[in-house]
């Protein structure tokens, strides 16, 4: 068990409970809690993207930032023209990259099997999420005529077929992990424990504080500190506070862009609900992290990263 | 004729089915370890001691609660208290035995002990003065409170002194024998808060309508596993610690 995993639990742990006193949480009121943690910590762990691609290819910068803005401009103007397939694409590539980071540490390098179950775990926990919670889509739904341009992912027995079979290939992949020795005994049953616990935060917490639970401390800690043990074994960083400082410039950009849209909504410049805006701009910045990030990977498993780390 | 009342378990009552049961694997168990402790090393004899008393206790107590649900169809919430804070702390003493020759020290049992009793003191307010008909702020108050004394626990065996203490230890079979402990401890042990939220005004209770029934089915399962399976791995660790001695 990692220390993230001992937290996710705590957390769900002392969690659920006092949310059942609550009872029914507002989005907006799910919102407010949950917004620090995902901008303090999960917007961060996407912020050195370009520090993470330099190590790499220290001469292609401006290539990169190039490519990065493309892809952003792309994913805006697939939103605008095509939500429907822009929304598929966003789930599809989150799907991937929760199953990468969840994975990426049992293996030497990366297979096409592995890539494979990288995805099928992220559509079964998504799917789970969506599913876990669709009363709550569909007052958004009713409430968002934007959102409710969704509503052919959300219906109930797509859903359901897909978590199914999404859920069975997943602990199907688990399975064949475990029998290839890419898993031992006990990771194998970690990771079905996480996988059950994943679902069981999803089925009864809100949708938000569901989503956050797992988003913040079971994705972007991890991620976090990957980044920072690869940083500080290639001197790029030497202490947490060094690291700090590296993921500080775009974190606060990011801050401000979406401060900028916001403000617009606000003074009716731009004419699409906060949500709405919301969902396009996490979706815009995933889309080139979850590039990057398999590029990371890549570069660890070529180092040997995650060899060196049991070794030491 | 009135022994005969008090023994006779309904076909579909899974609660009662398990009481007996329980008892019956509970004191074979002790009889196991007790007869088996002359077959293992002497610095093993005093941990199946313990394995032994944790599940003699916990038959003692099986025998009476399995007369009391029987005869009043209640949960026999005083006995299962006085039953687990006897066999709890007696469990932490298990953690503190096998790394004891890694260095643990005598604080570290104490710690433990004391996260042990906060766990069930807070848990038997919780459940024992639950007003009648149930009162979720106060189940959900005590539980809290109970869960960060299991949390502390937990921590302890997967990260903390119990765990570095077994990681510095130079025997491979006290490595693996902690770690599946401290699975017991995340597994196991967790199937206890499940029986609690069954209680009326616990949270499966108002969410999901599961009854109070359910309490004592959740405890016995998970006392069958947690007392017994722990003493086995105990018992597994003393064994084969005790043969490699032998063989060397």
């Amino acid at each position: 068990m990692t220390k993230e995993i001992f937290i996710f639990i705590a957390s769900v742990l002392l969690l659920m409970p006092i949310l059942s006193v609550f009872g029914e949480i507002s989005f907006s009121t799910q919102f407010l809690f949950c917004a620090p943690f995902i901008f303090m910590i999960g917007i961060p762990h996407g912020a050195i993207d370009n520090v993470l691609h330099g190590r790499d290819a220290p001469h292609q910068k401006q290539y990169f930032i190039l490519v990065y803005l493309l892809i952003i401009g792309f994913n805006v103007i697939l939103w605008m023209s095509f939500p429907l397939l822009a929304y598929v694409l966003f789930l599809g590539i989150s799907a991937y990259h929760f199953g990468q980071s969840q994975f990426s540490h049992y293996f030497k390098r990366q297979k096409l099997i592995h890539q494979f179950s990288y995805l099928l775990w992220g559509v079964s926990i998504l799917s789970a999420l969506i599913l876990f919670n669709l009363s709550e889509i569909h007052s958004w739904m009713n409430d968002y005529p934007e959102f409710a341009l969704f509503s052919p992912i959300h219906q109930l027995n797509s859903l359901v077929l897909t978590f199914g079979i999404s859920s069975i290939l997943t602990f199907g992949s688990l399975f064949w992990l475990l029998h290839n020795r890419a898993f031992t005994v006990s990771s194998f049953f970690m990771e079905c424990l996480i996988f059950l616990l994943i679902l069981a935060a999803f089925y009864l917490t809100p949708l938000i504080i569901g989503f956050t639970l797992y988003f913040i401390i079971l994705h972007s800690f991890k991620v976090l500190g990957e980044e920072f043990r690869f940083l500080r074994a290639e001197k790029e960083v030497s202490s947490v506070l060094s690291f700090l400082k590296l993921l500080a410039p775009f974190s606060l950009l990011s801050f401000l862009g979406l401060g900028l849209v916001f403000a617009l909504i606000y003074f009716n410049l731009l004419i699409i609900p906060y949500g709405y805006a919301l969902l396009i701009i996490i979706s815009s910045i995933t889309l080139p992290h979850v590039f990057v990030m398999d590029h990371f990977y890549k570069l660890l498993f070529r180092n040997n990263f995650y060899q060196q780390k049991e070794k030491g | 004729m009135n022994l005969l009342d008090v023994l006779i378990i309904p076909k579909d009552d899974a609660v009662a089915f398990t009481f007996f049961t329980g008892y019956m694997a509970m004191l074979a168990a002790a009889i196991f370890f007790f007869f088996e402790r002359s077959r293992v090393d002497d610095k093993w004899k005093t941990s199946l001691l313990v394995s032994g008393l944790i599940t003699f206790i916990a038959a003692v107590h099986y025998y009476y609660m399995r007369d009391y649900y029987v005869a009043t169809g209640e949960n026999p919430t005083s006995l299962r208290y006085i039953d687990w804070t006897l066999t709890v702390p007696l469990m932490c003493v298990e953690f503190y035995l096998l790394t004891k020759a890694a260095g643990a020290k005598l604080s570290l049992l104490w710690k433990l002990i004391i996260a042990s009793v906060w766990m069930l003191v807070a848990g038997y307010i919780g459940e024992a003065f639950n007003p009648e008909g149930g009162d979720s702020t106060h189940s959900v108050l005590w539980g809290f409170i109970s869960t960060l004394g299991y949390l502390y626990i937990l921590y302890t065996a997967w990260f903390g002194e119990v765990a570095q203490l077994a990681a510095a230890s130079d025997n491979e079979v006290v490595k693996r024998g902690v770690r599946i402990l401290a699975w017991f401890v995340l597994v196991g042990w967790a199937i206890y808060p499940i029986g609690y939220m069954c209680m009326p005004g616990g949270w499966l209770n108002t969410a999901f309508g599961w009854g109070s029934e359910n309490v004592d089915l959740f405890y016995n399962i998970a006392d069958a596993i947690n007392k017994i399976g722990f003493g086995l791995v105990v018992y597994n660790i003393a064994i084969t610690s005790s043969k490699k001695v032998q063989t060397a």
